[in-house]
């Protein structure tokens, strides 16, 4: 195809060099390539031949048919001109259906179809000239005065193919002086185009033989750009290395100015998105444009404008959503952004937005302030979505790994650069985005410098302070500063969500645990959270993990239970976390979830440890547990607080040897039994000990102080659990000896043992004089608590029965049975009264 | 431990079964009593082969040998091979070796189960005479030798050999919990020379041998009971309530059946009416098939064993009372 194209461009460039005076009409007539140019001509005689017999109905087909060719055709027509027989079949036609039409007597010896196919063809051709009315017109006035020298036109552009061949070498020698000539004259000349073809036809004059033997093998790009181009750009691109010699795009002498540019610009993303596109070729080419619209000056309008494509293109070069750029592609795309940064940063006078149409654009250095079609913001967000796609399919061990995470800063500084941008320059919904995305990167990191600064640690030397000061405020004051925007501001309700639960994690993660309680429960985030889409339920999962872990390292223990139960009692944390995903079989989610899931996964470095995560919970469940399990030991409607937990004790008991304890989970079991005795030393030492510092502990930032907190706790709690199991055995307890055994001042003892009595836990009272506890003895023995048990057992059994009962007798025994039923559980409530009541009475 | 007297004689009066009395050697005793000491342990329990002969209504048990323990190792151990094998060796030392039943140890009076129940058919099945032993070991050693004989009822073997324990069943045969097992009185014979023997001990033993009859503790004993007990108080409920469920279900099918035929009733009055054919008859059984009816045997069983807790319990804590009196009595004359 291209052959026929260039040799008829060829062709084209002779004649307008030979015979460009004769007639400014050549050029249109002998462009088009031969097949449509074939497909044009029969249908063009088809109607023809209709015409001569009054087919009128044949002819409103093949009218219809050449219009359709002609919409297809479209592009090279935009270029070339309407080709001349194409006017003038219009133009006969119209002729000729007019004169049909005044012939009165002609239409009543049509048939129906005919009739009718006349009267619709006459509207249609009359619509669809409109469009043509100057074309037609000069054609007329050409008819008018010489109507051989279009047909003589029409057949040389037929034969000019062979003509160009054979003419070629010949006249090779001429073309200098042509194209010096036309250079001179592009100036005046309005097509400039033309002119260049002219001059790059001379540069392949000398590899023409050559290319046309090598034509078939030429890829599918050249045949695609071909179609949509003119001739003299064709060749550039088709026939040669392309990237050598691209900066040669513009031959020399030719002015380089807007509209070329922009022109050569579109014709290079035409090609975009069509199969067998070279994009790797595309992306040397817009940078290649890049380069000279920079030589030339051309402005920063439309460098910007290349520049937004290279990017575009960049993020095109994969074609597969779900797989990830290269890392190298990416970073040719950061520093396209930051270049492209730097340009808008430099020209205030750029105005760039999405909603600036193709034809609005002011390209062109001018007083008024440049328009370009484009959105800064979608693009850096597109770079930050591809980064994570990076990190999610790096193995996170890898020095790969480390690399790419080293670029983590660079991103953080665009997204920075592009925030001091639009906070200028954006709309509130484009500052909302983008203060998101700088959320985003900023909520999972520690502020080390804070928390030193924090501790009144000033940084060791004089330059680390100076250093410190230079990187700026904290990313506390950060993140509130720009969260409490998103609150003010943000109309989606989605980002205020991230927002808030950004902030939150943030608050947690820097132990500021009011801060983030407050926020959590007054945003009601809880009630709602399981509406939003996965990635928002995930970062919620991770916020609530990370609260719970403030809230354990603040000491309340019963917070952080509560804060990690739901996700550990499911047993899936690291797939809620979105930290990695669980074995199941395939009936259970297919490839295609899978895939899906895989996008969600958060990078590892942003990952929360889960065995920190689990110890915590483990931990904090075994020190609510034991002593209510010791508390409750009767109890025959005893709850769980933990299944977990159980679970975990369960199996350590099912062991059966136990050696001394290997894993995090097994020290915690171990450390459990032993409070169950109430050892708090052996408790303490199976809960905090090199392994578990290694393992768990020293991951906390403020180590010492945890340990410290944890120490505490252990001791506190395995008093109230030695109290409720050996309580029953003593008469009276020393409080002293009491604070000695768990090593608590005495105050504390006594605050502890006065909340227990309070709370009703203890049956006791305090002896001042002697500080000394001194028992009720109360408290059930087992054998009473057993024979409870039973008589409750008993009741129910006895409901049962009676309930089977109620089916046999129908209705009226039912209602009789039922106030029996009453009246026994009133006793059995007056029974437990007078019980409680003889407790407090003995007090 | 080593008492002459026969062991309570419950009012069960068996009627029409081959056996009336039983009659056991002291050696028999005194070698389940061993075995259970050497071989059992906590709640595990021993079982034996009882030997011996009938004479007129009257069974005598004259030797017994138990069944080794099961490990895991052997599991081609046939035990039927070993039975046969024993009993040939005894009868070449002149032992009786007719096979009259089987003992076995129980875990405070735990014995009422399927198990029992199942091995005590085919023994009846297969020998008409043959009884069960049951030894309780715990109440042995709080001071009273405690054996009892067992046999299942005849309306009972009747229904397991139908081997159909539907309610409806059960109700026609009238068999309650306290018609499953019938016991047999119970003597314990010795030869003179051994009675003299004994008597000759009694003299010499003294009073701190038999302390244990008269120990106070009771606490212990009555958890480990009351916990049994209302782990088959718990086993009752679930039967009930699975029982009480499927009588539901089978009434509301009733009513969906009863609706629907008269639903097919109208229809078909009305066809008549109409003069069209009526619609043909179902299967009425196969649209609405009767819901599984529980096997009510557990809960016979259940009950059965609730019952023998709460005699062995009532039995405990009136022997306990009584000793607390009179240890109250004591301290009351020696203060």
């Amino acid at each position: 195809m291209s052959r026929f194209f260039a040799t008829g461009s060829d062709s084209e460039s002779e004649e307008s060099s030979s015979a460009d005076e004769i007639t400014p009409k050549k050029r249109i007539v002998c462009c088009p390539l031969r097949f449509r140019f074939e497909e044009f001509t029969n249908i063009i005689k088809t109607i023809r031949n209709a015409m001569k017999i009054r087919d009128m109905s044949k002819c409103l087909e093949e009218f219809e048919q050449l219009y359709r060719a002609f919409l297809k055709s479209k592009t090279i027509m935009d270029k070339e001109g309407v080709p001349q027989f194409y006017i003038r079949l219009l133009a006969d036609l119209e002729d000729y259906l007019n004169q049909l039409w005044e012939d009165k007597e002609g239409k009543k010896k049509m048939n129906k179809n005919n009739a009718k196919a006349l009267s619709t063809l006459r509207q249609k051709i009359r619509k669809y000239n409109k469009d043509f009315e100057t074309e037609i017109a000069s054609y007329k006035e050409v008819l008018n005065c010489s109507p051989n020298v279009i047909f003589t036109l029409g057949t040389l552009s037929l034969c000019q193919d062979e003509e160009s061949e054979s003419e070629d070498d010949e006249e090779s020698e001429d073309w200098g002086s042509d194209s010096v000539d036309s250079g001179g004259e592009s100036e005046d000349n309005e097509g400039a185009a033309a002119s260049l073809a002219v001059v790059f036809l001379k540069k392949y004059k000398d590899d023409r033989r050559k290319r046309h033997k090598k034509m078939e093998q030429v890829d599918e790009e050249a045949d695609e750009e071909g179609e949509g181009e003119e001739g003299g750009w064709e060749k550039v691109k088709g026939g040669v290395p392309l990237v050598k010699e691209k900066p040669k795009m513009f031959a020399k002498g030719t002015e380089i100015n807007n509209a070329v540019v922009i022109k050569k610009l579109n014709e290079i993303l035409q090609a975009r998105g069509k199969k067998g596109t070279d994009r790797s070729a595309q992306i040397e080419l817009l940078h290649a444009l890049a380069g000279i619209s920079n030589e030339n000056n051309l402005g920063e309008g439309i460098l910007v404008k290349i520049k937004f494509n290279i990017i575009a293109s960049l993020y095109d070069y994969n074609t597969n959503l779900a797989a990830f750029m290269k890392a190298e592609m990416w970073k040719k795309c950061l520093e396209c952004i930051d270049e492209l940064l730097d340009i808008l940063f430099e020209n205030s006078n750029i105005f760039i937005g999405e909603n600036i149409a193709e034809d609005s654009e002011n390209l062109a250095i001018s007083d008024q302030p440049f328009r370009v079609r484009g959105c800064i913001l979608t693009l850096v967000e597109r770079m930050d979505e591809e980064f994570t796609k990076i990190m999610q399919n790096t193995d996170p061990h890898s020095q790969e790994y480390v690399d790419n995470l080293k670029d983590e800063g660079r991103v953080c500084g665009i997204i920075d650069r592009l925030l001091q941008y639009l906070e200028s320059k954006g709309s509130t919904e484009e500052v909302c985005r983008v203060y998101l995305r700088r959320i985003m990167h900023t909520y999972y990191k520690f502020d080390y410098k804070a928390h030193r600064r924090s501790l009144g640690l000033q940084g060791e030397t004089k330059s680390e302070q100076d250093q410190e000061e230079s990187e700026g405020e904290d990313s506390a004051i950060i993140m509130d500063r720009l969260c409490k925007f998103i609150y003010a501001k943000d109309r989606t309700d989605r980002i205020r969500t991230c927002a808030i639960l950004c902030h939150i994690y943030h608050h947690a993660l820097h132990s500021r645990w009011y801060q983030a309680r407050d926020l959590m429960l007054m945003s009601h985030l809880q009630d709602n959270i399981q509406h939003a889409d996965p990635p928002v339920q995930i970062l919620y999962n991770r916020t609530m993990v990370q609260l719970g872990i403030c809230a354990f390292r603040q000491g309340m223990i019963k917070d952080a239970h509560n804060a990690l139960l739901d996700i550990q009692s499911s047993g899936r944390a690291k797939e809620l976390l979105g930290q990695g995903l669980l074995m199941r079989n395939m009936q259970e989610r297919n490839a295609e979830q899978e895939k899906i899931e895989k996008r969600r996964q958060v990078p590892f470095h942003m990952h929360i440890n889960l065995e920190l995560l689990e110890c915590v919970y483990l931990v904090s469940a075994m020190l609510l547990e034991i002593p209510y399990m010791a508390a409750h030991e009767f109890d025959a409607r005893r709850r769980m607080i933990s299944k977990q937990f159980h679970h975990q004790l369960r199996v350590g008991e099912r062991q059966p040897l136990l050696g001394p304890p290997e894993s995090m989970r097994e020290h915690v079991v171990a450390a459990s039994k032993a409070m169950k005795m109430g050892d708090w030393k052996t408790c303490h030492s199976f809960i905090i000990n090199e392994k578990m510092n290694s393992k768990v502990w020293d991951l906390f930032p403020e180590t010492q102080r945890v340990r410290e907190m944890l120490v505490r706790k252990i001791q506190e709690e395995s008093l109230r659990t030695y109290l409720f199991t050996y309580s029953s055995v003593y008469d009276s307890l020393s409080m002293e000896t009491l604070s000695e055994m768990f090593e608590l001042e005495l105050p504390t003892v006594h605050s502890i043992i006065s909340k227990m009595i309070i709370n009703e836990e203890l049956m006791a009272s305090l002896d001042q004089p002697t500080q000394t506890v001194v028992m009720h003895r109360t408290e059930p023995t087992s054998l009473q608590n057993m024979t409870l048990q039973l008589a409750e057992k008993l009741g129910g059994l006895v409901e049962n029965n009676e309930r089977v009962f109620d089916l046999k007798q129908g209705v009226y025994g039912g209602y009789f049975n039922r106030d029996q039923k009453g009246g026994y559980q009133q006793r059995q409530n007056y029974q437990r009264g007078g019980y409680r009541n003889q407790n407090q009475s003995s007090y | 431990m080593g008492s002459l007297k026969d062991s309570a004689v419950s009012g069960s009066n068996p009627l029409d079964s081959p056996v009336k009395q039983i009659q056991i050697d002291g050696l028999v005793v005194l070698k389940i009593i061993k075995h259970y000491q050497e071989e059992g342990q906590g709640s595990e329990v021993v079982q034996g082969v009882l030997l011996g002969l009938v004479v007129e209504d009257r069974l005598e048990i004259t030797n017994c040998f138990p069944f080794p323990q099961h490990t895991e190792d052997d599991v081609d151990f046939d035990e039927v091979q070993y039975q046969m094998e024993m009993m040939r060796s005894l009868r070449h030392v002149n032992i009786d070796h007719l096979h009259v039943g089987w003992y076995q140890s129980t875990y405070y009076g735990s014995f009422v189960s399927r198990a029992l129940l199942d091995s005590q058919f085919s023994y009846q099945h297969a020998i008409e005479e043959s009884v069960v032993l049951i030894y309780d070991p715990i109440k042995t050693a709080q001071g009273s030798l405690c054996l009892k004989a067992y046999r299942l009822t005849p309306k009972l073997m009747e229904i397991c050999k139908e081997k159909d324990f539907s309610p409806e069943t059960l109700k026609k045969a009238c068999v309650g919990y306290e018609h499953m097992l019938e016991e047999v009185p119970i003597v314990i014979k010795n030869s003179h020379l051994i009675n003299v023997l004994l008597l000759d001990l009694q003299e010499k033993s003294m009073v701190a041998d038999k302390h244990e009859l008269l120990n106070l503790s009771s606490s212990n004993h009555l958890e480990k009971s009351l916990q049994l007990l209302m782990d088959r108080v718990d086993g009752m409920s679930q039967e009930i309530v699975k029982y009480n469920s499927y009588c539901r279900n089978l009434s509301k099918q009733q009513q969906q059946k009863q609706q629907y035929l008269q639903r097919r009733q109208q229809e078909n009055t009305q066809r008549q009416s109409r003069g069209e054919p009526p619609l043909p008859e179902e299967d009425i059984n196969k649209m609405f098939k009767p819901p599984q009816a529980p096997p009510r045997m557990d809960t016979l069983l259940i009950a059965g064993q609730v019952n023998n807790y709460c005699q062995n319990i009532k039995a405990f804590t009136s022997q306990n009372l009584g000793k607390l009196f009179m240890a109250e009595a004591l301290q009351g004359h020696s203060s």
